[in-house]
C-alpha cells in the first residue's frame, strides 16, 4: 500500500468508539469496548481473535444485524458512499455524498443500505442457505426485494453472470443447496453477497468449514473478485494465518478490545503485543525447523469478570506492575525503527511514551526468540 | 515468549522401528451400504477405504492426513472397532483381532481408546466430570471403591492439566470451556489406562491460542508414557509437528507416507504437494509478500473436488485432478514406490524406478 493511496477520497468506513454490551441475567458483559479503525475502498481489512473477542459483534453491529440482548452503547460508524448515480443503469440509493452514520439510519435507510451497500457472507455456508429454495430462487429473491425495477430477463442475465463470476457453471442455478457441495454452496453465498455490487462485504468465517484446498480456491477467487469489483472486505477469523495472506491491514482483537493493527507484513515480521506475538508462535509451519512451541498459556477471560488493568495480563509473561492496574490505550508505537509505524497501533504499557520500564527496552525480544 | 526448543526427530522412520508394532492393519477395506435396506438386490456401496495399511508403535505418532470424506475417520473407526471392516485384518500385538462379543469388544477397547473431535457432543452434558471419569475406571476394574475412584480421578485431571484437580471434579460439561473439555475427553481415555490412543481432529474444533496446548499435552503423553498414536488431522502442518509419520489419504486410498518431515516437505505424490500448496503459510506468503506479490495467494494449478465413493474412478482415485495424469493411471492402482528411510508413494510417475522425471 502506497501513502497515496490512503487519501482521504478512499475513506469508505470511519468506526468510531463502538461499544456493544450482551445484557444477561448476571451482569453486563462487554462484549466489544471502544473500537475505533478505518476502512479504505477496495481493502481487506481482517479481524482476528479467538471466540469471544468480540470480532464477530462488532461485525455484526457494523451491519446493524445485533438485536437484543445485545445492545450498541456507544460510537458511530460513518459510511462514505461513492457517487454513482446511473451506474450500471440500475438505480442507485440516494445516499448523500458525505459521511453518514449507519447508526442513525432509519428502517428505509437501512434497507437501502443493506445489500447494495453492504452484504455479509455468514459463517456457515450449509445454514446460510434455504434448503428448500434452489440457488436460482434465492438469488432473484435478493435481486426483486433490492432492485425491482429490474426485469426477468435482466434478472436471468444478472444470474449467469454472477454464477460465473464465482466459477459455478450456469446448469447449476436450478441447484438445490442439497445438491452442491460445500465449496459450491459457499460461492452461491458469496454470489449472492455480490448480486447488488456491494462496496463492502464483511465475511464472517467464510472458509472455516472448508477443506485445506477448497479454501485456498475460494481464497483465490475471492482475492480476484476483489481485484475485478474492487470491494472491500472486512475479514474475520480466528485463523491469523489466513489474514498473514489475504488481509492488507489486520486489527487483532482480544476480550472485546482492539489490541494490535498493522499491516500484514509488519504485522507479522514485527507483532507488538505479547499477545499477538502468542498468537503467531500458535500454530506450527510447514517450513523452518521443528521447534517446540508453547503458545499461549491460559484461558481468554469470562467478559463479566474482565481482570482489571490490561485484560491479558494473567496470560503474558512480560506483564509488570503497571499492567496490573492501568488500562493501557491504543497509540502509536515510539517510532523505535520498525516499518509502517505511522499506521500501527497497539494497546501495551511495554511501549508506553512516558514510563516504559528502564531494564527493559521495549522491543527487546521481538520476534519470539525470547 | 515461547519457547524455541528444537524437537529433534530420526529421518528415517526403519531405524526408528525395529521392534514389533503396538497395532496393525494391513489392507483394509470398507464398504458402506448406500441403502441399508433395499428392495431388488440394489448392491450399491460407498467404497470409504480401499487398501489401507499402517502400523503404530509405542511411543510414536503416526498421522493420518486427507480432506473431508478422504476414509481418515473410517480407517481409525475400524481401528477403534466401530465398524467391521470388508476385508483385511488387524494385529494387536502380534495377534489378529476378531471382535464377536461385547465381551471382547471391552477386552479391545481396554488397551486401544478413541478421542472424538467434537468436545461439545462427546461429553454427557447432563454427568459431571466425576463421573465422567468414574465411569470407566470402575468398567475396567481399575479402582475399588469411592476413595480410590476420587482419588484416581483426581490424578488424571492432574495428568492432563486441570489444575487445581478437585475444583474440577463436580463441575458440568457446560461450564468448561472447549479446551477444558478436550482434556476431560482425554483424561477419560486415559482412565482406562490404553496403549494406543486414536485421536480423530482432537484440536480443530479448538481456538488457536488453544490447540496447542492440547498438542503439547499428547506430545507429553507420548514421550512420558509410550502411548501409541493415531492422529488424525486435515492440517498438515500439525501432523508434522506431532507426527514421526505421516500417511496421506486421497477418496479412500492411501497415496503417501514416510517420515513427515520428508513427506511434507518433499512430498512426491501430486496429491500430497496439492495439499502441501494450498496450506496456509505465512513463513511462505510473507516471501511471496517480499518478492512484490502482496495481495495474491500463492496460486494452485489444479481444480476440482474429491470424488463421489459410489462410483470412484477406476485405477489412481486422483486422476480427474491430476495434471500428470496417464493413461495407465485411469486403469490400476499403482504399487508402492520405495524412497528408502520408509518414505513411499504410490504414483505412476515414479513406479519405473527413477525419481521423479518430470518437475
Amino acid at each position: 500500500m502506497e501513502e497515496n493511496t490512503r487519501s482521504k477520497q478512499d475513506l469508505l468506513l470511519d468506526v468510531q468508539n463502538v461499544s456493544v454490551v450482551y445484557d444477561s441475567a448476571d451482569g453486563e458483559v462487554y462484549a466489544v469496548n471502544d473500537v475505533s479503525f478505518t476502512l479504505r475502498r477496495g481493502e481487506i481489512l481482517g479481524l482476528a481473535g479467538e471466540s469471544g473477542s468480540g470480532k464477530s459483534t462488532l461485525a455484526y453491529a457494523i451491519a446493524r444485524l445485533l438485536r437484543p440482548p445485545a445492545r450498541v452503547t456507544g460510537g458511530r460508524v460513518l459510511y462514505y458512499p461513492r457517487a454513482r448515480a446511473g451506474e450500471n443503469g440500475n438505480g442507485r440509493t440516494d445516499l448523500p455524498a458525505s459521511g453518514v452514520d449507519i447508526f442513525a439510519f432509519d428502517k428505509k435507510e437501512l434497507r437501502a443500505f443493506r445489500w447494495s451497500e453492504l452484504a455479509v457472507v455468514f459463517q456457515s455456508a450449509m445454514n446460510a442457505l434455504n434448503p428448500v429454495a434452489t440457488f436460482e430462487a434465492q438469488m432473484v429473491d435478493v435481486m426483486r426485494a433490492h432492485r425491482p425495477e429490474m426485469s426477468k430477463e435482466q434478472q436471468r442475465a444478472r444470474l449467469v453472470e454472477l454464477a460465473r463470476l464465482v466459477g459455478i457453471a450456469p446448469e447449476r442455478l436450478k441447484s438445490y443447496p442439497h445438491e452442491l457441495s460445500g465449496g459450491m454452496r459457499q460461492r452461491a453465498v458469496i454470489a449472492i453477497a455480490l448480486a447488488l455490487s456491494p462496496e463492502i462485504i464483511i465475511m464472517d468465517e467464510p472458509t472455516t468449514a472448508l477443506d485445506v484446498v477448497i479454501q485456498r480456491d475460494i481464497l483465490t477467487e475471492l482475492m480476484r473478485l476483489r481485484r475485478q469489483l474492487g470491494f472491500a472486505v472486512i475479514f474475520i477469523t480466528h485463523d491469523l494465518s489466513l489474514l498473514l495472506e489475504v488481509a492488507d491491514e489486520i486489527i487483532i482483537m482480544y476480550a472485546g478490545r482492539m489490541v494490535e493493527k498493522a499491516g500484514r507484513k509488519a504485522l507479522y515480521r514485527h507483532p507488538l503485543h505479547p499477545y499477538t506475538d502468542g498468537l503467531l508462535h500458535s500454530f506450527p509451519t510447514l517450513e523452518g525447523p521443528l521447534v517446540r512451541m508453547s503458545g499461549i498459556p491460559g484461558t481468554p477471560p469470562d467478559l463479566r469478570e474482565v481482570p482489571p488493568g490490561c485484560v491479558f495480563h494473567p496470560r503474558c509473561s512480560k506483564a509488570w506492575e503497571r499492567c496490573l492496574r492501568e488500562r493501557p490505550i491504543l497509540t502509536s508505537p515510539p517510532n523505535v525503527g520498525i516499518e509502517d509505524v505511522a499506521e500501527r497501533r497497539v494497546a501495551c504499557h511495554l511501549y508506553g511514551t512516558d514510563s516504559r520500564r528502564e531494564q527493559e527496552p521495549a522491543l527487546s525480544g521481538q520476534g519470539g526468540e525470547v | 515468549m515461547s519457547k524455541q526448543q528444537e524437537m529433534a526427530r530420526s529421518q528415517d522412520l526403519l531405524a526408528l522401528r525395529t521392534g514389533q508394532p503396538v497395532l496393525a492393519a494391513r489392507d483394509l477395506r470398507k464398504d458402506f451400504p448406500l441403502h441399508p435396506v433395499s428392495l431388488g438386490g440394489g448392491k450399491r456401496v460407498v467404497q470409504a477405504v480401499e487398501n489401507a495399511s499402517l502400523a503404530l508403535y509405542a511411543g510414536q505418532v503416526t498421522a493420518l492426513v486427507g480432506e473431508s470424506g478422504s476414509g481418515k475417520t473410517t480407517v481409525a473407526r475400524i481401528l477403534a472397532g466401530m465398524h467391521a471392516p470388508t476385508r483385511g485384518e488387524i494385529n494387536f500385538e502380534g495377534k489378529a483381532v476378531n471382535i464377536k462379543s461385547a465381551r471382547e469388544m471391552k477386552r479391545y477397547l481396554r488397551k486401544v481408546q478413541y478421542i472424538f473431535q467434537d468436545p461439545f457432543s462427546s461429553l454427557n452434558s447432563v454427568h459431571s466430570v466425576r463421573h465422567h471419569l468414574s465411569r470407566p475406571l470402575r468398567l475396567h476394574g481399575h479402582a475399588h471403591g469411592a476413595r480410590e475412584i476420587e482419588e484416581q480421578s483426581l490424578a488424571l485431571l492432574e495428568r492432563v492439566n486441570l489444575t487445581p484437580a478437585r475444583q474440577f471434579l463436580d463441575k458440568y460439561p457446560h461450564q468448561l470451556s472447549g479446551g477444558q473439555r478436550q482434556r476431560v475427553s482425554i483424561a477419560r481415555a486415559l482412565a482406562v489406562q490404553p496403549v494406543v490412543l486414536l485421536a480423530d481432529e482432537p484440536v480443530s474444533m479448538l481456538d488457536v491460542s488453544i490447540r496447542l496446548d492440547i498438542l503439547n499435552l499428547l506430545l507429553k503423553l507420548k514421550e512420558e508414557e509410550g502411548l501409541a498414536f493415531l492422529f488424525i488431522t486435515h492440517d498438515i502442518a500439525s501432523a508434522r509437528y506431532f507426527a514421526e509419520e505421516t500417511q496421506v489419504m486421497y477418496a479412500g486410498q492411501m497415496v503417501e507416507g514416510g517420515p513427515s518431515d520428508q513427506v511434507i516437505r518433499q512430498p512426491k505424490h501430486p496429491y500430497t504437494r496439492l495439499l502441501c500448496s494450498a496450506a496456509p503459510d505465512p513463513e511462505r506468503s510473507a516471501r511471496l509478500a517480499e518478492l512484490g506479490e502482496a495481495g495474491e495467494a500463492p496460486g494452485v494449478p489444479e481444480r476440482g473436488e474429491p470424488p463421489s465413493l459410489v462410483n470412484p474412478p477406476a485405477g489412481c482415485r486422483f486422476h480427474p485432478r491430476c495434471p500428470h495424469a496417464m493413461e495407465v493411471c485411469r486403469q490400476s492402482f499403482p504399487a508402492r514406490t520405495d524412497f528408502g528411510g520408509g518414505h513411499w508413494v504410490r504414483c505412476f510417475l515414479y513406479s519405473q524406478g527413477e525419481e521423479a522425471s518430470h518437475r
